[in-house]
């Protein structure tokens, strides 16, 4: 580990791979699911997608009624007509984050322990930008003219209004999804060509075979692999931190107190950051429990993690100071209501202390090493965080919304059951989403584990195939 | 931004798009032609088809164009409420109205129409209105009712005198009923009439009748008045004439008048219009008003107001003066009334509450006769409702109060006396005294014929027995008629549609029981060729259809001698109840009125001036007794009264209500309706007229009422929640003295290094609006006139409670001190004295406007004359406007709102303005519409009509003017650049186009320096 970086310096540390895990296995492991359906737990995957799938046809019902009926199903009003449906898109957006961070980031920065975990967080930003972007849609009073927010061209020769933050959005998440959907099926390109090599039916063999469009390992093919994938992971990097950053602008770009600040870029992308990786331990931990993978995603990746909680955590305390802070030093009356009366006294002032707890409190067990890379407190620590950055968009969007400059048009906010069925069915379209990608899809990258078992343990694994081969 | 033209101002399309001659008329027929060709041709259809004009030629206001298919015409003609008719221009569509305007040349009226003229429109396309006449709850024709009524057939039951024929109407000032009335009575001399003074009409002739030995008519000249001392009365809202009276105070409330500001005093029990004038306003108890009043004259006798007429009267005042006493009053603020009056006599008005106790009324007529104020500011005519004012003589004579009309006819069918009983107005099922068991009486009657509106609470208990006819009765833009102003002015009714489903009017009924057959038109041509003269009757008819007045107002005549003696009995009558006991005022509200138009949404809708209350009714309790009752906003109490006809009890929600009096509950009429058609009304508030009892009908002031806490709890629904500006009363509504303070320093530096240039006007118009606080009363007119001009929706009472009221225009309310944590809504405030400060609310069109830079798809511009433009079809609903706008002023279309409007609803639609659909945003457009036809007739090189917006038109003070920038002569200027203007949230660099001027109170030296003046 010549690339020694904050997270390897620290003395002891768990391997990234488990010593002895040769290709063979790695493959037998990783492909059993997407070949054999092996599923796991074998009853557990099928009670789990009913579970899921039912939140995703609440999801449908909901949003058929929404748009049969109107925005009024939900609870939304004058002052606050923004709410659950943008809290849930800003939530989900930043979900998205870690994936691409993931992905991106750590293979530029060449962390090698990226390779076990890179597919699933991936995984996660695709689910979870296809829940995001359901929600501005959605959310729209006439939502059958979304495309009214594309620069196409018009007989009325009219374009997006370039002034409003929303086109930028559209353009900024499209851009996004669009990425890191091409990265995460180049990535998967090699071992769609596993699978399809190794796949015990016809079909499967068809279906990975066109999938893998036509990869046959040659040399080229892996020069040029590796260059493309280079590139996309170099533009992929920049769009983390754009996009939330124009996701913030939303907010920014207005005058209402508890919006108009400048360090909504920053803050916001630590925020999703901070959610993201949240999301990739709540779905880590069971993956690698049930799955028994505890040879791929060792406690070193683990431990990473929950150091990258301990830190987010504080740089989101330093956010909320500094919010704070900013608030009262305007010496404005409007600012300083908003950020030091409305949100610690105002009718949602509990959300905003469970929010300071869960986001600012929970990642401080991350300072003992043995909670680092215990499983249960990792997974309830992340439960925690993911409802905390939750709770915080509440407050950023609805606490700010329901007392603004005239006492005179406050007004509380109160989510209806369609608000509710609607957040509960994204998580279920999520879930359903994502146990169809560990049946159906290699959930680890077989071709980069493989190379990182090369380069680690040096086993010459020719010759350990010859073996297989010949037993 | 691209591709709308923001510089485009008229109808002729420029730019490239349009090849040079494009806009020539072709050869052959042009396109324009056959477009006006197939206009008149649709527009001759629909005359025909099932839109009709009434038979009867009308006569459109003054004089007008000749009819053109879409252009709208005006016709004049009056609404008559509680006896007094205030003149109208009612706006037609091809036959259809849409829109009430107050006619500039009714004196009731002077152009504006307050909010029961405007919604009235909606109520005569109420879907709920019954569609047919019926006998015994059976359809029946007119003409088996003609026959049923028949003078001989009526002889023959009710004797050839009539002694069985009863007749309950409401006090009306029309000639054309007096004429018939005196006839039926020439054919029946034995037939009795009841007057139903619903609304108290007969209250103002019991004062004048005890301090002048007989009854008057007493007229103000509040324009005139240096002082007003007003004693539980509402001049300014809800008094009959109140559009005049509020012109005419306004017009000294305006700190910049020549004529100086006036003083006014209020003393009253609940906070009316009335009281938001008031530079020092006195919560007092309905019931110790009548104390108040002595202890004003004590006072005044003890500065030197001379009471010649009776020394002992003059000593025991002085002795009264000297005593102080325990009043429950702050005595100063009598003091310095008294000092004030005293300084302006001659010069000043003591006015009492037409609901006050007759002698109340007659301390105040008394006290402006000892003032010198009577035949200056204070003036005297005969009655404008003889008939009601007989039966007040009678009763003052009698030392009572007047009985309603109701009781005297429930004695008469307890006495078996009523045979055929004839209801042509009122609802007496549901506002006669309980105890009188009136509507258990009502279905013994063997004949009765009820005129409503609708099938109201007298129509089931009448029942459907015997021989009971119920005849829907006519709206008054269905009918002709006639009426009389509070000053005699008369007014001619003319329709301005056939009746819609067959309705009819009294004047009608009384025809047919005098055995007269023609039609109400020729009756009224009759009448008045009678009283005009027969020699060129028929053009003075046409004039006065045009003009909409036919006459002038009443002579003024000399009172005879006030009856000074009667004071003595005043003041040991007039006492203060003592402290703790609780006193219930239940008076008629200021959206349904007596309960008679509770089945109006627009009214229902409409936030009850102050409490803003929409869709519920509440009992109004002070902050303070409700710490000493432990009550908070929204907690069901009941209400009892015991002792009287066995105890009746109410269980109301209360709401806590900063300038209500300590132990007074206001609970308002007309609520808790349970009429078979009402379907509206039904379930909205209880019936308050359950409390009153014959003694306390007339007054509404019913002491000693027992409350008890349920337990329970009612969400009331409020458009506005919270009361206290905290510490923002700079930025958004400055008092004068702030507002002044803010232009007296120079502009800061700062403001000079500001990065953004000042917008720099396009258009060769640049509309703006000036509103004066100091003449707004919050009476709530301008909200009505915008929902039925700009047709917005009705979403009820869930969608309210949401926050989802879509009024383009709302009266913000505040009060200038107390923290939040002192908010009305949790009783643990300081708000009892509060200085109230009003905030007409709407699209401010903002130089620089939020809501325009973050709509994604520019479906909010600025146009080239100022405008922020709304365009809805262009709108997907990303509802980011609304998020930025510092006002809050947008409003949703969160569901397809327009989707469900019955079909005669619709017709209420003013097809000037788009019907929003569903998901779009919509907000004030400062009346584009009329900004545009007033464009297009200049264009045309037609005298263009002047640009009057809505509210402003409806507003009786003229606080909200209107007009272009540009233009140097238009109203709008009027204080703009004045130290009393103001923009609200001006820090924030939205440079409305809406400026306020700041509101001033004329507080008294004598009074210790309050701060805002609240006494």
């Amino acid at each position: 580990m010549s690339h020694a970086t904050v997270l390897d310096a620290a003395p002891p540390q768990a391997p990234v791979l488990a010593p002895g895990l040769d290709a063979g296995a790695i493959e037998e492991q990783v492909l059993a699911a997407p070949l054999w359906g092996a599923t796991r737990p074998r009853g557990g995957w099928w009670l789990l997608f009913l579970l899921f799938g039912s939140g995703a046809l609440l999801l449908a019902t909901t949003v058929t009624i929404t748009v049969l009926k109107g925005i009024g199903m939900w609870g939304n009003n004058i002052p606050v007509a923004w709410a659950y449906a943008i809290i849930n898109f800003v939530w989900w957006i930043g979900i998205g984050h870690a994936g691409t961070f993931i992905s991106a980031f750590l293979l530029l920065l060449n962390q090698r322990w990226r390779a076990s975990v890179n597919r699933i967080a991936e995984a996660m930003t695709i689910f979870a930008l296809v829940n995001a972007g359901l929600f501005p849609v959605l959310h729209l009073g006439r939502p059958w003219f979304a495309y009214w927010l594309l620069p196409y061209p018009t007989r009325m020769t009219l374009w997006p209004q370039y002034k409003s933050a929303l086109p930028w959005d559209l353009a900024a998440i499209s851009t996004y999804f669009t990425v890191s959907l091409l990265f995460w099926y180049l990535g998967m390109v090699p071992d769609l060509a596993t699978a399809r090599d190794r796949a015990p039916t016809l079909l499967k063999r068809r279906v990975y075979g066109v999938l893998a469009l036509g990869w046959r390992g040659a040399a080229s093919h892996w020069h040029r692999y590796r260059v493309v994938y280079l590139l996309l992971a170099g533009l992929a990097a920049p769009l983390v931190v754009s996009v939330h950053s124009v996701v913030s602008l939303d907010f920014a770009i207005t005058q209402l107190p508890g919006w108009h600040s400048t360090i909504f870029p920053p803050y916001f992308v630590i925020g999703a950051l901070y959610s993201g990786f949240a999301m990739v331990l709540i779905l880590l931990i069971p993956v690698r429990h049930t799955y028994r993978l505890q040879g791929v995603i060792t406690e070193r990746h683990l431990e990473a993690l929950g150091t990258i909680l301990l830190v987010m955590g504080w740089l989101m305390a330093y956010s909320y100071v500094t919010e704070s802070f900013i608030g009262w030093y305007s010496g404005n009356v409007f600012e300083r209501y908003a950020l030091l009366v409305e949100r610690p006294t105002g009718p949602y002032a509990v959300v905003f202390w469970v929010m300071l707890a869960c986001n600012c409190v929970t990642p401080q067990l991350f300072w003992s090493r043995r909670l680092r890379r215990s499983e249960p407190v990792l997974f309830g620590a992340s439960l925690l965080i993911l409802v905390g950055m939750w709770l915080e968009r509440f407050t950023i969007i609805v606490t700010s919304l329901n007392r603004d400059f005239l006492p005179s048009s406050w007004h509380l906010y109160v989510p209806t059951w369609v608000d509710w069925s609607i957040l509960a069915g994204s998580v279920g379209l999520f879930g359903t989403l994502f146990l169809l990608f560990l049946r159906y899809v290699p959930l680890a990258a077989v071709s980069e584990l493989k190379e990182l078992a090369h380069e680690l343990h040096g086993a010459p694994h020719e010759a350990q195939a010859e073996e297989a081969r010949r037993a | 931004m691209s591709g709308a033209h923001p510089q485009e101002d008229g109808h002729r399309p420029r730019g490239p798009e349009f090849p040079p001659g494009a806009d020539q008329p072709p050869e052959g027929m042009s396109r324009r032609a056959f477009l006006e060709l197939m206009g008149a041709a649709l527009a001759l259809a629909g005359a025909s088809g099932c839109f009709r004009q009434p038979r009867e030629k009308i006569l459109p206001y003054v004089v007008q164009p000749e009819l053109t298919p879409g252009v709208p015409r005006y016709y004049a003609t009056a609404m008559e409420l509680d006896g007094y008719a205030t003149g109208l221009l009612v706006e037609s569509h091809d036959g259809r109205p849409t829109k009430v305007e107050g006619n500039p040349d009714h004196p009731a009226s002077i152009g504006a129409a307050g909010l029961w003229a405007q919604a009235s429109v909606l109520g005569l396309y109420d879907p709920m209105r019954p569609r047919s006449l019926r006998r015994n709850g059976r359809r029946a024709a007119w003409g088996m009712l003609a026959q049923a009524l028949a003078p001989a057939a009526l002889a023959a039951r009710a004797g050839a005198r009539g002694a069985g024929l009863h007749l309950l109407l409401e006090p009306t000032g029309s000639p054309l009923t007096a004429a018939l009335l005196a006839r039926l009575r020439a054919r029946f001399p034995d037939a009795r009439v009841h007057w139903d003074a619903g609304g108290n009409a007969g209250g103002v002739y019991h004062g004048t009748a005890l301090a002048f030995g007989r009854p008057l008519q007493p007229h103000y000249d509040f324009a005139a008045a240096d002082v007003v001392v007003v004693l539980d009365a509402d001049p300014f809202g809800a008094e009959p004439n109140a559009l005049r009276w509020a012109r005419e105070a306004a017009s000294r409330r305006d700190p910049e008048a020549r004529t100086g500001m006036s003083r006014v005093w209020v003393a009253e029990p609940t906070p009316t219009p009335t009281g938001m004038y008031a530079d020092h306003r006195l919560r007092v108890r309905a019931g110790d008003v009548g104390a108040l009043a002595m202890d004003l004259l004590a006072a005044l006798v003890a500065l030197g107001t001379s009471v010649t007429a009776a020394r002992e009267l003059a000593a025991a005042l002085r002795a009264r003066a000297a005593a102080g006493g325990d009043a429950p009053w702050n005595p100063a603020w009598v003091r310095g009334a008294a000092a004030d009056l005293h300084a302006a006599a001659g010069r000043g008005i003591v006015i009492a509450g037409t609901h006050q106790p007759g002698d109340v009324q007659a301390a105040a007529h008394l006290l402006n006769h000892l003032l010198g104020n009577t035949g200056r500011t204070v003036w005297y005519t005969e009655p404008v409702l003889p008939e009601v004012a007989d039966a007040a003589r009678a009763a003052a004579t009698a030392g009572a109060p007047t009985p309603p009309g109701a009781a005297t006819l429930a004695q008469a069918i307890e006495a078996g006396a009523v045979d055929t009983l004839m209801i042509l107005g009122g609802n007496p099922a549901l506002t006669a005294p309980a105890e009188l068991g009136l509507p258990r009486a009502l279905a013994r009657v063997r004949q009765v014929v009820q005129l409503a509106a609708y099938r109201d609470e007298t129509t089931a208990a009448v029942g459907a027995g015997g021989d009971h006819w119920f005849v829907p009765a006519a709206h008054y833009l269905e009918r002709w008629g006639d009426g009389r102003a509070w000053d005699g002015t008369p007014a001619l009714v003319q329709p301005l549609v056939q009746p819609l489903h067959g309705g009819h009017d009294a004047a009608e009924l009384v025809a047919l029981l005098a055995g007269e057959r023609s039609t109400v038109h020729e009756l009224l041509r009759a009448e008045w060729r009678g009283r005009a003269g027969a020699a060129g009757f028929d053009g003075w008819w046409d004039a006065a259809l045009r003009r909409g007045v036919c006459g002038t107002a009443a002579p003024r005549v000399a009172p005879p001698a006030a009856r000074l003696e009667t004071v003595a009995g005043m003041l040991d009558r007039l006492r203060p109840a003592p402290g703790g006991a609780l006193e219930a005022v239940l008076r008629p509200d200021a959206k349904v009125h007596d309960g008679r138009f509770a089945n109006n949404a627009w009214l229902q809708e409409m936030p009850a001036p102050l409490t803003t209350l929409s869709w519920d009714q509440a009992a109004l309790v002070s902050p303070a007794t409700a710490r000493r009752l432990g009550l908070v906003s929204g907690d069901v109490v009941r209400l009892d009264v015991s002792g009287a006809a066995g105890g009746r009890a109410l269980e109301v929600p209360v709401l806590v209500t900063p300038g209500q009096a300590d132990d007074c509950l206001a609970l308002p009429l007309g609520y808790g309706r349970r009429g078979e058609d009402e379907r509206l009304a039904r379930g909205v508030g209880v019936d308050g007229y359950a409390l009153r009892t014959a003694a306390t009908a007339a007054s509404g002031i019913v002491p000693g009422v027992g409350l008890a806490r349920t337990g329970a709890h009612r969400d009331l629904v409020l458009t506005q929640h919270h009361w206290s500006l905290l510490d923002r009363a700079e930025e958004i509504v400055p008092s004068a003295a702030e507002a002044g303070a803010q232009h007296a320093t120079p502009p800061a530096p700062r403001r000079q290094l500001t990065i953004f240039q000042p917008v720099q006007p396009q258009g060769a118009d640049q509309w703006a609006m000036t509103i004066d606080l100091a003449r707004c009363t919050g009476c709530s007119a301008c909200v009505v006139a915008c929902q039925a001009e700009n047709n917005v929706p009705v979403v009820g009472r869930e969608e309210v409670g949401k926050g989802r009221e879509m009024h383009w225009l709302r009266i913000d309310r505040y009060t200038r001190d107390g923290s939040d944590a002192a908010d009305a809504a949790d009783a643990a405030g300081s708000l009892d004295d509060p200085d109230f400060a009003l905030q007409p609310m709407l699209c401010q069109h903002c130089e620089k406007a939020p809501c325009e830079y973050v709509c994604p798809v520019a479906a909010t511009m600025h146009s080239a004359d100022g405008l922020n433009e709304m365009i809805y079809n262009r709108c997907v609903g990303t509802r980011f406007c609304s998020n930025n706008c510092p006002y809050k002023v947008r409003r949703f279309n969160w569901f397809d709102y327009n989707g469900e409007v019955a079909a005669t609803e619709a017709l209420a639609k003013n097809p000037d303005v788009t019907v929003r659909g569903r998901g779009v945003m919509e907000k004030c457009t400062f009346c584009v519409q009329r900004i545009r036809e007033h464009q297009i007739a200049r264009e045309l090189g037609q005298a263009p009509p002047p640009v009057l917006t809505a509210c402003q038109q409806a507003c009786p003070t003229e606080a909200i003017r209107f007009g272009s920038l540009t233009d140097p002569a238009s109203p709008v200027h009027g204080g703009r650049e004045s130290p009393r203007a103001f923009s609200a949230l001006a820090e924030l660099g939205t440079a409305p186009r809406v400026r306020y001027l700041a509101q001033r109170r004329n507080p008294s030296p004598l009074m210790r320096p309050a701060p805002g003046g609240a006494a």
